[in-house]
């Protein structure tokens, strides 16, 4: 009898410690209990890019909030350090390095601009920590970051629909409403993003019968932008393509509106916030670019997802927010899978970018699952200004 | 093309106007006061602060802000210039100075946010912002083909106003005469009784105000104030201006800064527009090379 009992007491404490070992608990909800998960993300919050910063902030602290709020990541809390990197590529780099090495977070997302991600994401991928972009839809984000070098960087994803989809999708869509027939592109050289943007646009307006009839380039910082515009106005095109940023895009409109110009301007990712809508006004009424996002959409989690947002900040969200939420809610997922140890940061790091692989959840973006280069692949709305600081629906294109 | 020139005559406007400032100190004091973008920023910043910020009336935000920048004259004078002419310092040593006084005044801005110790001045941070709309009288108009817009317009007669009543002072009043004696040689003229100081300090206010109204018609007319504004769009043309039109020169600077401002449009139109930040360089060089002493300039002596 004496030998049963110590037989069961040492099945049952064999049984015990197995489940309580971090190694096999993964899908035991409170395995991480106790823990927390540090986050850490890199938007510019004040600068060219502080029109998308805050969004991608508020979209990102509003799922960490939810997410904690239900009992965290298997029993963990989300720490999220947002801080500003000014719009500037330095800055960028510099916070970049001291969120993964002194901080040391789990995993970076952001910066907000292409242009900084040129910096930062090369060096996540070199210190090997896992970093989602949630706002750069530059080209060679993913997944080639060190560009011109074609490996492939295993940290860096995205979640924010790259312009390579973007660009040509608003151009068929409007091509085929209008057919258009001339076309001039304004680009700020300096910036990647901008530069980016203007090349899709060269590499696309060909098929669908627009001729481009000049490229117009200026540089970013420069405040007095009359002569570009006149110089395009003076064209008589049909379209001007803006594929700038911050507030540039508004200046533009609002210029070529005062020199009299009628005809539609095009643009890119930088249009889609209610900041650059509200800037451009009535100047921009009807302007459309392509967008991740669109406040109406019926996706499953998209109704909770405004709903909440609008009680926390008593305004809509935009597509920037739905990017930041969208990519808190990916980490998030990824972490729960990855059996993570709270103990070996590096390999922790690792855990989590090979759980971020197969990552498969319902977003305000839509379903989302990361395509084998780490891109993104979904339904784009094509937008346009209201003429009053938002949007309304043209087309819906489903991912092809 | 008539487009085009009006554009040219704006922001010669606004280069010539800056550039006053610019020469006039050198042309008293020898140095270069590269605070002055500094200054000319801090013109718009303060308009848009008290505006947006305070709730005051443009007008009268105008008119504090010209204050203000002319008050950051004597800061320089007093901070950057005059202990450093007191111990005899070469004249390099206050244009470091000044250099210094400028990254501060744009890091203080740049700091500038809500709950900060800054936040009186600017909330923005490094944002770029525009005077709300309907702020003040902005009508546009078309003829024949042109468009004029009120406040671009309305900064050619304040500019030319003010450099004909800077001429006129400079020439016609014992201040005047008092500067160019200060000009020719400080000893001399404190020998003849001129308080030199005192008049450092005039100049310098004067200077100051007048970059912090070149600032104020910048933002008015094109919008986007950012600290960032007078390092970008001012402070290296403004250095090619006094160059092309003779350091120490005010018509010289006048007639550089419109020069410059049609050769940049110029640039956009007849070249592309991607030269547009490489012509100012480019015109200095030439100048330089073909005319160091500029248009009106003395001839160059050595000096640094």
């Amino acid at each position: 009898m004496k030998r049963l009992h110590l037989v069961t007491w040492l099945v049952a404490a064999v049984f015990v410690a197995a489940c309580g070992s971090t190694g096999g608990g993964s899908t035991n909800t409170n395995s991480y209990s106790g823990k927390t998960i540090k986050l850490g993300a890199i938007l510019s919050i004040t600068g060219a890019g502080g029109v998308y910063g805050p969004q991608s902030r508020d979209g990102m602290n509003l799922a960490v909030k939810q997410i904690n709020n239900s009992g965290g990541v298997n029993g963990a809390q989300i720490s999220l350090t947002v801080k500003d990197d000014a719009s500037l590529q330095t800055q960028s780099s510099q916070v970049a390095q001291t969120m993964i090495q002194a901080d040391q977070d789990l995993a970076l997302l952001g910066p907000t601009l292409s242009n900084s991600a040129v910096a930062v994401h090369p060096l996540a991928e070199s210190l090997k920590t896992p970093i989602l972009a949630v706002s750069t839809t530059g080209i060679n984000i993913v997944p080639n970051c060190n560009f011109p070098a074609t490996v492939a960087c295993k940290y860096v994803f995205r979640d924010s629909l790259g312009e390579e989809t973007a660009i040509p999708d608003n151009i068929q869509s409007y091509a085929a409403d209008a057919h258009p027939s001339t076309a001039v592109l304004l680009v700020a050289q300096d910036d990647k993003f901008s530069s980016d943007g203007g090349l899709i646009v060269q590499n696309t307006v060909g098929k669908y019968g627009i001729n481009l009839l000049k490229t117009i380039k200026f540089n970013k910082a420069e405040a007095d932008l009359s002569p570009y515009v006149t110089q395009a106005v003076q064209l008589h095109p049909d379209v001007i393509f803006i594929t700038s940023l911050g507030g540039i895009p508004a200046n533009i409109m609002t210029e070529a509106r005062k020199q009299g110009w009628q005809g539609q301007f095009l643009g890119g990712n930088g249009f889609n916030t209610a900041t650059v809508s509200k800037n451009a006004g009535a100047n921009g009424l009807g302007a459309r670019s392509a967008s991740a996002w669109y406040l109406g959409n019926s996706f499953p989690s998209n109704a909770d997802f405004v709903t909440a947002f609008k009680a926390e900040y008593n305004h809509d969200p935009d597509q920037f927010a739905a990017q930041g939420y969208a990519g808190i809610k990916i980490i998030a997922d990824a972490a729960k899978r990855a059996n993570l140890t709270f103990s070996d940061i590096a390999g922790d790091r690792d855990k989590l970018r090979a759980a971020m692989e197969t990552v498969n959840i319902q977003t305000p973006l839509g379903p989302f699952q990361f395509t084998s280069t780490h891109d993104v692949k979904q339904t784009v709305w094509i937008i346009k200004m209201d003429g009053q600081g938002g949007f309304t629906l043209v087309h819906q294109i489903a991912a092809s | 093309m008539g487009q085009q020139i009006l554009n040219a005559v704006f922001i010669g406007s606004i280069y010539a106007l800056f550039a006053v400032g610019y020469t006039l100190v050198f042309g008293v004091l020898d140095i270069l006061n590269l605070a002055h973008s500094a200054v000319f920023m801090l013109g718009a910043a303060v308009t848009y602060t008290l505006v947006v910020n305070h709730g005051e009336s443009f007008w009268l935000a105008c008119a504090l802000a010209i204050v203000a920048s002319a008050l950051m004259g004597l800061v320089i004078e007093y901070i950057c210039l005059r202990p450093l002419r007191r111990r005899r310092a070469p004249p390099i040593a206050a244009l470091i100075s000044t250099i210094g006084l400028a990254l501060i005044i744009v890091a203080a801005i740049e700091q500038g946010r809500p709950g900060t110790l800054f936040a009186w001045l600017w909330v923005d941070g490094a944002n770029p912002v525009t005077m709300p709309p309907g702020t003040f009288p902005n009508p546009t108009w078309h003829l024949a083909g042109l468009t004029l817009e009120g406040s671009k317009l309305a900064v050619v007669p304040v500019s030319i106003a003010l450099m004909l009543v800077l001429g006129y002072v400079m020439r016609f009043t014992q201040v005047g005469r008092g500067l160019r004696a200060v000009a020719e040689n400080p000893r001399a003229a404190r020998l003849m009784g001129i308080d030199v100081d005192r008049l450092i300090s005039l100049t310098l206010v004067i200077s100051s105000a007048l970059g912090g109204l070149a600032g104020i018609l910048f933002g008015v007319a094109l919008g986007g104030i950012s600290p960032y504004i007078g390092r970008d769009s001012v402070e290296v043309r403004g250095l090619a201006v006094i160059v092309l039109g003779g350091m120490g020169s005010i018509p010289g600077a006048v007639l550089g800064g419109y020069l410059l401002g049609f050769i940049e449009v110029l640039a956009v139109v007849l070249l592309g527009s991607n030269v547009r930040a490489g012509v100012a360089f480019a015109a200095l060089f030439l100048m330089l090379v073909l005319r160091p002493q500029g248009l009106f300039g003395a001839q160059l002596r050595e000096r640094i």
